[in-house]
């Protein structure tokens, strides 16, 4: 079945209610909400980002006759004893033969104001004085008149299709009212009626036969239903990046019924589908299509958006050598053809992506557009302000921010940052609130201040949920999921991993990210418990490769490090280290990276027995990360232990100050192993906190506290059977 | 009246059976689906069993020249097919499948004689007969194919070979053709096969008398066919009555017949030389329809033959269109009606329908025929006339329009377009495309009367009188008993001032007026459709003819014909036969200026008395007060001054 372009039966329907309201049928109290109810299926939502949707707008076109029954109902109409909803039906059981609906459609046009200077239209003499006139710009005037126009254009057979659709529409209204059974007792066409057909005879089935096959096909909706529909679906992916859902997808299917309109639309909606599900080819392939059919329609300005659209995919799939190929001839069309916002786009795109992904864009011979980064972003931040496109500049206002932290500048600069893109956001109702959230969030867990950084991830989750981007709600869950993880909460990271809805999980990135998240806490404390098995089962599956988020990977490694260490394969883990340090180094990574994987040097170090090399190292690091990361103050807490230890085997126990000195020394190195203990004992290190224990128990021996040693080597065998 | 006799109906069912098989044979799909279709219309066998006694004229047993059943077979015609079966065979798939010039190729492998049409312009052609080089060389009737070829081929393969290049020559011109009303379309294109076509049968039928063969009157209906379009016209007649003889059970050759015959008059030469027999008593009604008589002659045969036939849609039609053209539309309707609910996927002649539905304005129905029609097919040339008829009616003129040219994309021929669609653009003042509208069904069919009225009224419209007559005079021509044409010329006489002839015109009108409500009342019910009461004569052209006779200065015959028009306003008093005369038409515009007329008349000769009363009449009447009153004036100021004279 054919899509009409414009008409349907519901908005026949609506036609004879605004015939009803013009004719001043509707009792004053019935005027608002019946105009409302026209209005908001009759004219399309503007797409204003001005305005905040409200969860339930999705424009749903085939609204069921039933709504007028809601709408209608609960008003009395002029006439005394009957509901609006009568007068509605005995209008629309009026329209009883197909030549009806045409009269219907030549006489709306007498519901328009006759516009002045317009010799042609007489007045029509015997017009009731209560009609109401619509102007010709009005709301309702423009619906009108849009839909004489398309009725005009119809060919016969579209507007017999119509004739039928609105049929079907109407046949449950039969039986609602004793009035309109009457009316519809006479048959839905007076024709037929009057010729004496019944269903089954043949002459009916010809004229009416389909009727019953169509039934069962259901929704009928208008090419510009379904365009609107579309462009819907195609907003939501953009701006959400996740997939058209499973039942919106079963239902556009039913909608586009066996012999799909071609709408371009409809293709690109595929393309995003296909491209979130990780279905490379067929991504590929209805990119092509869609642009195939663009150029068809409009001119060729839509190839630069095309490249950039195919730059962003091979990208997404790790082609990084044809999506910069293909991101540089973006640019080049773009400057050709003027377009300022692609160009923008593009260079701004790129300067992300040599900033996520350098190595492999190095390795794809990208050799940076744009000179420095910064000047890179200078340059941005200025052509933005210059077209005023906020959404670049607060993207790129961001990306500074990030940059400063990242090269370790000082906090308050990328605090300004954040701030004027905050204003910008606000001021300009951007939809970038949650990359906001989620970099303030990451600048506090670096501030060390790891509850204000959850804070911000949980703000993101509770008040950006609506309209925010899918990618950035799962990061802020694996953030706090981590973080969770970090104060050995596994259960609960877990918990919270899983409590993403499973629609996430039907794009591949998503999944990924998710699966990586899981993995990496599974593996963290099955290191912790020393559980090798279940750790080198987990390994394997835990390799990132190179399009797998870069902060992830950085996790991963550092875990995979960890494992190295704790299974006593010293060797390996240090070439790892010294591997990933030195491409950490070339691709000038992040600095708290870098920071970390000292730090995991110096606990290599500690632990093959060179504490101070790693001390110095430890020392630093601690300051910024304290109460954020138990395991490093654990491993803090132990060294300066060991440390003290040591600097109390250096004192001279002759002298009484010297044995006071090492008693005092040994008190302290007590007290930071209680802490380690604490620490270990928290994040259910038990290898840690075991070695703790046996130093308190070796501690307690060297005084000569035999009893005391006693209880601490058996606190070491009860937690070690544990 | 009775039904055939057992036998007569075992026979004719035979040889219906025969025609069926015979046309499908031969690729006659129309003919085949025609004989079917009456085939099927005989009442059930058991119905009529008991009936075996009436044996009509009209079932005449057929000249024994007609082959009944399978068995009276030509001899060397039937070794000739069996010999060629395979052959035959595959021919006949290539033309099912539309492969016509494969069709012809595979029993004439050379090419026809091509004439002097310049072969280059037909590609198609080119590429299908790679020996037409050779060709084109010598006369136009010199045939390549030598005879022996020819003789070597039964009638039945000759005459599908012949048939598929022309029916592929007809394809070429559908596709040479230029856009509908274009600016080369001058409707001339011309197809490129026929001079090949008439070639080969020329010799055939030159060397039939000389070869011993027996004619079986398909190839003289085809060569009929050729000569028709090449404008032929009396020697095609011949052909098809030479063809309907032999086998009279191919209704293709009579419609072709029928559409040659241009007035009653032709029909009736023919009609002795017509074998008498069932088929030609059903052409003899067709004919006739065609030529809109509609007298009660016609009606008891098309009623003696559906007696037969009690089932057949077509005869159903023609009664239907009988009444169409005596105007009885109501009648016509409930037949229309009928037909639609017996046989709701029959789309042939729903435009006729359509038309009666126009006309009696029934706007809902019509849009429900359109309804039924487009659902069956859209792409059949009646279901756009019958859409562009509803859109006319809704005076959404563009539109229908627009279907009345894709009925025509369909079928060039197809006549009520072409004329309908000159209607809608004298509606959209176009008068230049409605005349060449108008003239191309014209050229279609010659006897498509309102066509002729339509050029008519066009010329008027462009104040072309002198040439309007000639329109209209064809057109009187063929409905000789339609007042409305009458009237037009009797209007276009007036103009050209020649005020005698119109005078006769008029004159004509009324009696084609009174004839029409004469017959109808007594033949089939009421004549009401026309507006006119029993013996009422139409004031209208009685107001015309006292004016015309004003312009001769005769003016106690136009008083006279003012009285009568006045004495239509009470209605046929002096027509006692009726018995009805009180309906008259009461007081119209024109009785009121007739009496306007009459009051001067009388003013003038000073017969005030008979002045004053009827311009008191006039001052009731209500449409020329104004006058009434200023006349009343002046009659009571000469009465006054008379009066005042004689005291």
């Amino acid at each position: 079945m054919a899509v009409s372009r414009y008409l349907t039966a519901q908005k026949i329907s609506l036609l004879v209610l605004v015939n009803l309201y013009c004719d001043s049928a509707l009792p004053s109290s019935a005027t608002i909400p019946v105009l409302s109810f026209i209005l908001s299926h009759a004219i399309p939502s503007a797409p204003s980002s001005a305005r905040a949707r409200r969860p339930r707008e999705e424009h749903n076109a085939s609204f069921p006759i039933q709504d007028f029954e809601d709408v209608l109902q609960s008003f009395t109409s002029n006439m005394p004893g009957r509901t609006l909803l009568d007068v509605f039906l005995k209008h629309l059981w009026e329209i009883n033969s197909f030549d009806a609906l045409y009269d219907l459609f030549n006489n709306i046009d007498n519901l328009l104001a006759k516009a002045a200077d317009d010799p042609d239209q007489v007045v029509p003499a015997e017009q009731s004085p209560d009609t109401i006139l619509l102007s010709r710009t009005s709301p309702l005037g423009a619906f009108v008149r849009r839909a004489r126009i398309e009725f005009v254009r119809l060919q016969f057979d579209d507007a017999l299709k119509l004739w039928s659709a609105f049929i079907l529409y109407r046949a449950p209204t039969a039986q609602w009212t004793t009035r309109t059974a009457g009316l519809a007792s006479s048959g839905f066409d007076h024709n037929a009626t009057e010729l004496g057909l019944r269903p089954g005879e043949d002459l009916y089935e010809v004229a009416y036969g389909h009727l019953e096959n169509e039934a069962e096909n259901g929704e009928v909706v208008s090419m510009d239903d379904l365009e609107r529909l579309l462009e819907f679906q195609l907003e939501r992916l953009q701006r959400l990046g996740c997939r058209v859902p499973g039942e919106m997808r079963t239902q556009l299917r039913s909608m586009l019924g066996p012999t799909p309109p071609v709408l371009r639309q409809s293709h690109i909606v595929r393309f995003f589908d296909a491209w979130k599900a990780g279905d490379y080819t067929s991504a590929f392939d209805n990119l092509h299509q869609y642009y195939d059919y663009a150029t068809q329609a409009r001119e060729k300005v839509h190839y630069q958006y095309a490249l950039l659209h195919m730059a962003i995919l091979q990208a997404d799939f790790g082609c990084f050598g044809e999506a910069i190929a293909a991101i540089n001839e973006t640019i080049a069309t773009a400057r050709e053809n003027q377009d300022m916002n692609c160009l923008n786009f593009s260079l701004s795109w790129l300067n992300h992506m040599s900033k996520a992904y350098p190595k492999q864009l190095k390795g794809a011979g990208y050799m940076g557009m744009l000179g420095s980064e910064r000047d890179g972003l200078i340059f941005l931040k200025a052509k933005a302000k210059e077209t005023k496109m906020y959404h670049l500049l607060g993207a790129t206002l961001l990306n500074e921010a990030r940059l400063s932290m990242s090269t370790g500048d000082s906090v308050a600069r990328a605090l300004e940052h954040m701030y004027q893109a905050s204003h910008l956001i606000i001021k300009e109702d951007l939809t970038t609130q949650g990359g906001l959230r989620l970099l303030e969030s990451t600048l506090y867990s670096r501030l060390g201040i790891s509850h204000l950084s959850t804070v911000y991830s949980e703000l993101l989750l509770h008040c950006y949920q609506q309209g925010g981007a899918v990618d950035e709600q799962i990061r802020a869950v694996c953030r706090g999921a981590i973080s969770a993880m970090q104060n050995g909460n596994y259960d609960k990271a877990l918990h919270q991993l899983e409590a993403i809805p499973s629609a996430s999980h039907r794009t591949l990135k998503f999944h990924q990210y998710i699966y990586y998240c899981t993995g990496l806490i599974k593996l963290k404390r099955a290191i912790h418990r020393t559980d090798w098995t279940l750790c080198s089962a987990l390994l394997p599956s835990l390799r990132p490769d190179q399009s797998s988020d870069p902060e992830l990977s950085f996790l991963l490694t550092q875990a995979h490090v960890e494992y190295l260490i704790a299974s006593g394969n010293f060797s390996s883990a240090f070439s790892t280290i010294e591997e990933y340090a030195a491409s950490l180094n070339t691709q000038g990574a992040d600095i708290a990276q870098r920071i970390t994987i000292l730090l995991l040097k110096a606990k290599l170090f500690a632990r093959v027995g060179k504490p101070e090399a790693g001390f110095s190292i430890a020392l630093r690091a601690a300051s910024a990360l304290e109460d954020a990361n138990q395991e490093t103050i654990a491993t803090l807490y132990c060294h300066l232990g060991d440390s003290y230890v040591g600097l109390a085997g250096l004192e001279d126990p002759a002298t009484s100050q010297g044995v006071r000195a090492r008693a005092i020394k040994i008190s302290r190195a007590e007290m930071y192993i209680d802490g380690a203990r604490e620490c270990y004992k928290k994040i259910e290190d038990i290898d840690g906190e075991c070695e703790q224990l046996m130093k308190k128990a070796l501690i307690a021996k060297l005084r000569g506290d035999e009893q005391l040693a006693e209880d601490w080597a058996d606190n070491y065998n009860r937690v070690w059977e544990e | 009246m009775g039904s055939l006799s057992k036998a007569d109906e075992a026979q004719l069912k035979a040889q219906l059976e025969d025609a069926v098989l015979s046309c499908n044979e031969r690729c006659l799909y129309q003919s085949a689906k025609w004989a079917a279709e009456l085939l099927n219309s005989l009442p059930a066998t058991d119905d009529n069993g008991s009936e075996t006694d009436v044996d009509s004229p009209m079932s005449d047993p057929p000249p024994p020249r007609t082959p009944s059943g399978h068995v009276a077979r030509d001899p060397t015609e039937a070794r000739l097919e069996a010999r060629e079966l395979h052959k035959f065979l595959l021919a006949k798939t290539y033309f099912d499948c539309r492969e016509h010039d494969r069709c012809a190729a595979v029993f004439l492998p050379g090419s026809l004689p091509k004439g002097s049409i310049q072969p280059t312009s037909s590609p198609s052609a080119k590429s299908k007969l790679p020996g037409k080089g050779k060709a084109r060389i010598g006369t136009p009737t010199k045939p390549r194919i030598s005879i022996g070829a020819m003789q070597g081929l039964s009638q039945k393969a000759l005459f599908l070979a012949l048939y598929a290049k022309y029916i592929a020559g007809e394809k070429r011109m559908n596709e040479d053709s230029e856009m509908i009303l274009g600016p080369q379309d001058g409707g001339v294109t011309i197809n490129k096969e026929l001079v090949g076509v008439s070639a080969v049968l020329e010799e055939w039928f030159d060397n039939l008398p000389s070869s011993g063969r027996r004619p079986q009157g398909w190839l003289e209906y085809l060569y009929g066919i050729v000569l028709a379009k090449g404008k032929n016209e009396q020697l095609a007649l011949e052909y098809f009555i030479r063809s309907v003889e032999l086998y009279p059970y191919n209704w293709g050759a009579w419609q072709e017949l029928a559409s040659l015959l241009g007035t009653t008059e032709e029909l009736k030469d023919i009609g002795p030389r017509l074998p008498t027999n069932l088929m030609a008593f059903i052409f003899n009604v067709y004919a006739s329809q065609e030529l809109y008589q509609a007298n009660d002659q016609i009606h008891d045969a098309l009623s003696s033959i559906l007696n037969y036939f009690p089932d057949s849609a077509f005869l159903k039609t023609q009664r239907a269109l009988l009444y169409y053209h005596a105007k009885d539309f109501d009648e016509a309707e409930n037949i229309f009606s009928n037909l639609l609910i017996t046989d709701p996927h029959r789309i042939d002649s729903l435009d006729c329908y359509s038309n009666i539905l126009y006309v009696m304005g029934m706007r809902p129905k019509l849009a429900f025929l359109a309804q039924i029609a487009m659902t069956t097919d859209k792409f059949r040339p009646e279901t756009c006339c019958v859409v562009g008829n509803y859109f006319s009616l809704k005076s959404e003129h563009e539109k229908a329009v627009m279907y009345f040219r894709r009925a025509l994309i369909l079928d060039r021929n197809f006549l009520s377009a072409w004329t309908l669609m000159g209607h809608e653009y004298v509606e959209m003042k176009n008068t230049h495309a409605a005349i060449e509208s108008y003239r191309r069904a014209v050229d279609v069919n010659r006897k498509d009367y309102r066509a002729w009225y339509g050029l008519g009224q066009t010329y008027e419209v462009l104040e072309m009188h002198s040439y309007a007559l000639f329109y209209h005079q064809r057109a009187a021509a063929l409905r000789p008993y339609d007042p409305k044409l009458w009237m037009a010329v009797g209007l276009c006489f007036g103009k050209v001032d020649k005020f005698t002839n119109a005078i006769r015109a008029y004159k004509r009108a009324l009696v084609a007026g009174s004839y029409y409500d004469g017959g109808a009342g007594s033949s089939f019910g009421s004549g009401e459709t026309s507006g006119l009461g029993g013996g009422i004569l139409d004031p209208d052209v009685l107001y015309q003819i006292a004016l015309l006779y004003e312009r001769v200065s005769d003016m106690p015959e136009c008083a006279a014909y003012m009285e009568l028009v006045l004495a239509q306003e009470e209605g046929a008093d002096y027509d006692e036969s009726t018995g009805e005369g009180a309906n008259g038409v009461g007081v119209t515009p024109t009785t009121t200026k007739a009496r306007l007329w009459l009051a001067r008349w009388e003013y003038m000769r000073g017969m005030y008395q008979r002045a004053m009363e009827l311009a008191n009449e006039l001052c009731q009447d209500g449409f020329e007060v104004e006058d009434a009153k200023a006349l009343v004036r002046d009659i009571r100021a000469r009465m006054e001054r008379e009066r005042g004279d004689g005291r």
